[in-house]
Parts: structure tokens; C-alpha cells; sequence
């Protein structure tokens, strides 16, 4: 697969992806040094920056070498805002229909069935998605090669790999009589218990990042998370057909997530207020536009459900504003922490104000023995 | 074994760049073709997948006590970067194969064979040393030169080194001598130098890192950020978060089929 030739390339530049630049001819020598199997299609960039006026002078206030990324954006594709989105459906969806199975009985026997499909299928997709997303999808067992209780994303393998493999025993023999059927209860309660920190952990793994963005939510994000899942679930479940008495449980189940997404919205975004740089992308470009649209989705989804008279037209485009608005959000979040991570100032200025380690520690000098504050005082 | 590092001495760094060549030989990195980045005489850029030693070159609109230079109001910082090898490792801590692990000489090591390419590591580092290759789909960085570590050799970036500027050595070691050296510049009226990361008391948030650096101005001159954290050290807040909201979710999920069943008599 080589890269089409872009438009200022240079001969040298295409005469260069020709070779690694290794040199190393192998009937004369051996290719066994650390980096020697690192693979290469093209040669990678170095990060230029544009020559401005005197932007190659400090300016006082706000330092930075030449404006470049202090941290490395994450790599991640479109694919994980999505997985943010399935996952977080299918494990509020698992949680209830749990609650449909253990005290709803035989009525709601039709819903708690319906749960764990949506929840099986949820936590298949979610597991594709993820997959899509290694740079070694062939290695995607190694996941599970070891259990890393300090990396969200070890214990968030580990969950949804026991939650998709409950919800299919579930699904397989839950609605069986016998041992068989206990097995499958078991399990669908197995699916619940896992489905709550799968609706929320996500939150967790992007918040333990170095992104400024994300890490200044680390307190407020998984509510946001787990509420917008809530709303989410209870309105996906609503756009599938079910049966008239099923409604008010529905009902009930998406207008407390709707609720709690508007308050946990607030918290988000006090929280990455906290520094003026750090909030920027939520307000600018893409992802700010993403984030009104995902907000002006969650107030009308739940304003229409607050209609005294509400048609099935209404409740239909309610389900689906919300839903939007779920999705919205994830992708909004993700691609403002995306943009934060590319500017230096976003990094610097949220660790010169105490939201470093500081927020931590509670220490008050930074690693060069200045005070936490910003802008620092120039001396001359 | 002991603890190995290195001390990156940024005031004897004449920004030759002979680090950046032996560390891409020895390893036998590839290329990243010639390209003019328009700053300075940086065109590498940054740390990256085949980049594991960068030299930094700042030019500063303020004079530098003890130099002379035909303009008045500037001098030089040159500062060879690499991974720091935390104590307390953002990669480290985030990976979910065990691909990053801490080696007998407490440096931190990818191993290329088990690294399923996830790009946790890339976002959890709080200096943005490690990335991931598209071509190859896996996370690189330095590895202090485990393969010659093993054999007794210095890492090639320290061999390499004509100023002494990268000293590889015991870590204690390094301490005494990064501390005597900031003593000789404050005796000579270089007051500002000073080390960054020393220890986990200098750097809480990182728990000290083994390759730490004596450097002359603020740290974000330099891209380093100046109160990095091991995203882990805020996990425990989330969890808390995802606790609470699990609580509420269950209360949700309950109270719905209740408040539905209550409706229907």
C-alpha cells in the first residue's frame, strides 16, 4: 500500500520512501536491533510547525517550545466514541432487565427477554468496534492475557468479554425450565452486576489519560456517562416495538436518565471550566458544535417528554433526540479531548493552576520549585 | 542489577545531536526522511515511534550569566529529551497486555511481541513519549537500551554523548553528581539551574523519574510539562464516580419496573 503522492513532494521525498533509511544490506548484516521489526510504509513525519514572525521568540506570559503538542494525541478512531455509546446501551440495558426479572415476574418476563438481547448484541458490537480499533487486531486476545487493576482498560476488557458471555447464556437458557434455568437467571444477573460498571468505566479509561481535556473531568464524567446511558437505553428500547403495558416501566427508567443527564452535564462542564484553554474545544470548531448540538438534543428530548399531551409522534422524536444527543456527546467529548491534547497551553496552564498532581498531592510548587499559579511572574 | 538512569545535563549540550544518530543506528530505527520544520535547528520535532532521542533547541530573548554573544538579549537552551522511565509509569499503569513492563534495572520496557497496538499507553503518558506507528499498528519508545544493558554496555545515547551532557549510570550515583553540579552553577551565579524530577519529592506526581534532567529555565520552554501526574493517581475518584452512579442506575432500573407495576394496580 503505498501513499498517493501528495502535491510538494519532492523526488527526494518519494525516492526516500523507497528505502526504511536501515541500510542495512542482509547478506552483510543482521536487522536485530530493538526498533529493527518496526514496520514502514511511509516515513514518518516530523511534527513542522509554521514559521511566524517572532513566534519563535517567548512570548512572556505563556511558554511553550514553538507551540508544539506538550503530549501525544490519542490514536484512537471513530470507532471508540461509538463503542462509548453501544457499551454504555448495552450494560444499562442489562441492568434493566435484571430489575424487569427479579421483581417485574411473569409480566415483564417480555421486557427482561428483550434486555438481554439488546444486551448480548450490544456487547458483541462493542467487542468488533474495539477490535477495529487495535493497531494488532490479530492480538486482540492479549487483553486478556493479564488483569491490570490499575488500567480501566484491562478491568473494561474483562468486563465486557464476562458480560457478553452472561448475557449469551442468558439468552441461550434463561427462559428454560430446570437447572438449565437457573444457570441462565444466574447469568442474566451476572450480566446486571457487570452491566453497571460497563455503562460507566468507559468514562474512567478516558479520564485516566494525560489529555487535559478528559483528566479534568476524572470526578464528574462517569455520572454524565452512566446518566446519558440510562436515557440512552431507556430510549432505544422505546423505538423497539413493545407492548402497550411495558410503557410507563420504560418511561420512568428514561426520564430519570434524562434528568440526570442535564444535572451531570452541568458537573462536566465545571469541571473542564476550571481552566479557561482546557474548556476551549467544548466551546470551538467540531466538537464544540457537537456539544451545543448534543445539548439542544438532550433539552428537547426531555422537554417533549414533559409534554402534557404527548402523541406517539412526540414520544417518538423524543426517544430519538435523546439518543442523538447520547451519541453526540460521546463523539463531542472525544474529539474536544483530542484538540486539547494538541495544545501545549491546554496541558501547561491546568497544571500551573494546582490541577497537575497538585490536585492530588495537595503539594504547592511546581518540578522547577515555582509556585502553582499562573501566569507566572516575569522577571527581567 | 540496581536502579539505572540517566542525568541529562542540559547546560553542557551543544545540540550536536550525535544521541539522536546513535540511538537510531544502534536500534536500527527507521528513517524519518529529511524535512525542514522551520524552527530553529529542531527538524526532528519530537519523541515518537522511531524517535527515542530528541534535541531541543530554544532560543531565548534573554542573556545567558557568564556568556558572551554578539546580540545582547539571547541565549541558547539545548536539551536532549527521552523517555523518563517514571517511577510511577503512565504507560506502565495503563497497559492492558502487559506489553509495558519494568525491567531488573527499573526501567520501562515495551516488548514488541505482546503489544496488541490499544494506544493506551500514547494517552496515558503525561510527557507524550510513547506513540504508535500506523504502518506497524504497535507502541514504541525508548528502551534504555535494555539489549545493551544486558551485555554491561552503556546506552548508545550516553556513549555517543561528547559533552557528558547524558550520563548513564546508578541512580544514586546520578543523584550526587546532578546535586554537586547544581551547586558548582549556583557558585558560579547560574542560580536558575535546577533539577527536574529528581525525586518523588521534586515530582510528586511521577514518583521521580529515572532519567531526569538539570535544566536552566522554566520547564514548559523546554515542552516538559511543569506538574506532571500518573493519570492513575486521580483513578480512584472516578471509581468512587462509577460506585455512585452504579448506585443510582440500580435505583433506576428498580424503581422503574416498581413505579410500572404501582400503574398497573
Amino acid at each position: 500500500m503505498t501513499r498517493p503522492q501528495e502535491p510538494h513532494e519532492t523526488l527526494l521525498d518519494v525516492l526516500q520512501r523507497k528505502r526504511d533509511g536501515r541500510n542495512v544490506d542482509p547478506s552483510m548484516g543482521v536487522l536485530s536491533g530493538e526498533g529493527a521489526q518496526q514496520r514502514v510504509k511511509t516515513l514518518e513525519r516530523a511534527p513542522g510547525v509554521q514559521p511566524s514572525g517572532d513566534g519563535a521568540l517567548l512570548p512572556p506570559g505563556a511558554p511553550s517550545y514553538y507551540g508544539l503538542p506538550a503530549i501525544k494525541e490519542p490514536v484512537w478512531i471513530a470507532s471508540v466514541p461509538t463503542y462509548l455509546y453501544v457499551g454504555g446501551v448495552a450494560g444499562a440495558t442489562s441492568v434493566l432487565g435484571f430489575a424487569a426479572e427479579l421483581i417485574g415476574g411473569a409480566w415483564l418476563r417480555g421486557l427482561a427477554r428483550r434486555c438481554v438481547w439488546v444486551g448480548m448484541a450490544g456487547d458483541m458490537l462493542s467487542a468488533g468496534l474495539l477490535i477495529h480499533d487495535l493497531g494488532r487486531p490479530e492480538r486482540f486476545l492479549h487483553m486478556l492475557r493479564v488483569f491490570r487493576p490499575t488500567s480501566p482498560m484491562s478491568i473494561g476488557s474483562w468486563v465486557l468479554a464476562a458480560s457478553g458471555a452472561f448475557n449469551t447464556l442468558a439468552l441461550l437458557v434463561g427462559h428454560r425450565g430446570g437447572w438449565p434455568g437457573t444457570v441462565g437467571r444466574a447469568a442474566g444477573a451476572g450480566a446486571a452486576l457487570l452491566g453497571l460498571p460497563l455503562s460507566g468505566y468507559t468514562a474512567v479509561l478516558l479520564t485516566n489519560t494525560a489529555v487535559p481535556l478528559w483528566q479534568s473531568m476524572h470526578r464528574s464524567l462517569p455520572l454524565f456517562f452512566m446518566a446519558s446511558a440510562t436515557a440512552a437505553s431507556g430510549s432505544l428500547l422505546s423505538l423497539l416495538p413493545h407492548p402497550r403495558h411495558e410503557a410507563p416501566v420504560l418511561r420512568a427508567f428514561r426520564v430519570a436518565g434524562k434528568v440526570a443527564e442535564v444535572a451531570t452535564r452541568i458537573a462536566v462542564e465545571r469541571d473542564a471550566a476550571r481552566v479557561p484553554e482546557v474548556a476551549r474545544p467544548l466551546r470551538e470548531g467540531l466538537p464544540g458544535a457537537l456539544w451545543t448540538a448534543s445539548k439542544v438534543c438532550a433539552g428537547a428530548g426531555l422537554l417533549l417528554e414533559l409534554l402534557p399531551r404527548r402523541t406517539s409522534g412526540v414520544a417518538t422524536a423524543a426517544n430519538v433526540l435523546t439518543s442523538v444527543s447520547a451519541v453526540a456527546a460521546r463523539f463531542a467529548i472525544f474529539h474536544a479531548g483530542k484538540v486539547s491534547s494538541r495544545n501545549p497551553q491546554a496541558t501547561f496552564q491546568g497544571q500551573r493552576q494546582g490541577l497537575g498532581a497538585a490536585e492530588v498531592t495537595g503539594h504547592t510548587v511546581a518540578s522547577d520549585g515555582k509556585p502553582l499559579k499562573f501566569p507566572l511572574p516575569v522577571v527581567r | 542489577m540496581g536502579q539505572k538512569g540517566f542525568f541529562t545535563d542540559t547546560t553542557v549540550c551543544i545540540g550536536c545531536k550525535a544521541c539522536e544518530v546513535a540511538c537510531k543506528q544502534w536500534n536500527q530505527l527507521p528513517d524519518d526522511g529529511f524535512h525542514f520544520t522551520g524552527m530553529s535547528y529542531d527538524q526532528t520535532g519530537a519523541l515518537g515511534a522511531s524517535t527515542w532521542r530528541h534535541v531541543a533547541f530554544v532560543e531565548r530573548p534573554v542573556p545567558m550569566p557568564g556568556v558572551s554573544t554578539a546580540i545582547a538579549d539571547f541565549s541558547w537552551l539545548m536539551m536532549s529529551d527521552v523517555c523518563k522511565h517514571c517511577q510511577r509509569a503512565g504507560c506502565l499503569e495503563a497497559c492492558p497486555t502487559g506489553a509495558i513492563i519494568r525491567t531488573e534495572f527499573d526501567t520501562v520496557y515495551v516488548q514488541p511481541d505482546v503489544c496488541n497496538g490499544c494506544g493506551y499507553c500514547v494517552a496515558a503518558c503525561p510527557f507524550g513519549v510513547v506513540s504508535r506507528r500506523e504502518d506497524d499498528g504497535r507502541a514504541w519508545k525508548c528502551t534504555l537500551c535494555y539489549d545493551r544493558l544486558g551485555e554491561g554496555l552503556t546506552p548508545a545515547c550516553a556513549k555517543a554523548c561528547p559533552t557528558e551532557s547524558i550520563v548513564y549510570g546508578d541512580l544514586d550515583d546520578l543523584h550526587a553528581r546532578a546535586e554537586a553540579r547544581v551547586e558548582a552553577l549556583h557558585a558560579r551565579g547560574l542560580t536558575e539551574a535546577y533539577l527536574y524530577g529528581k525525586d518523588a519529592a521534586n515530582q510528586p506526581g511521577t514518583g521521580g523519574l529515572n532519567a531526569f534532567f538539570l535544566l536552566l529555565d522554566r520547564p514548559e520552554v523546554y515542552n516538559l510539562p511543569p506538574d506532571p501526574v500518573v493519570p492513575t493517581m486521580k483513578a480512584r475518584e472516578s471509581w468512587t464516580a462509577v460506585a455512585m452512579g452504579a448506585l443510582g442506575m440500580a435505583v433506576a432500573a428498580l424503581g422503574a419496573v416498581w413505579l410500572g407495576k404501582e400503574r398497573r394496580g
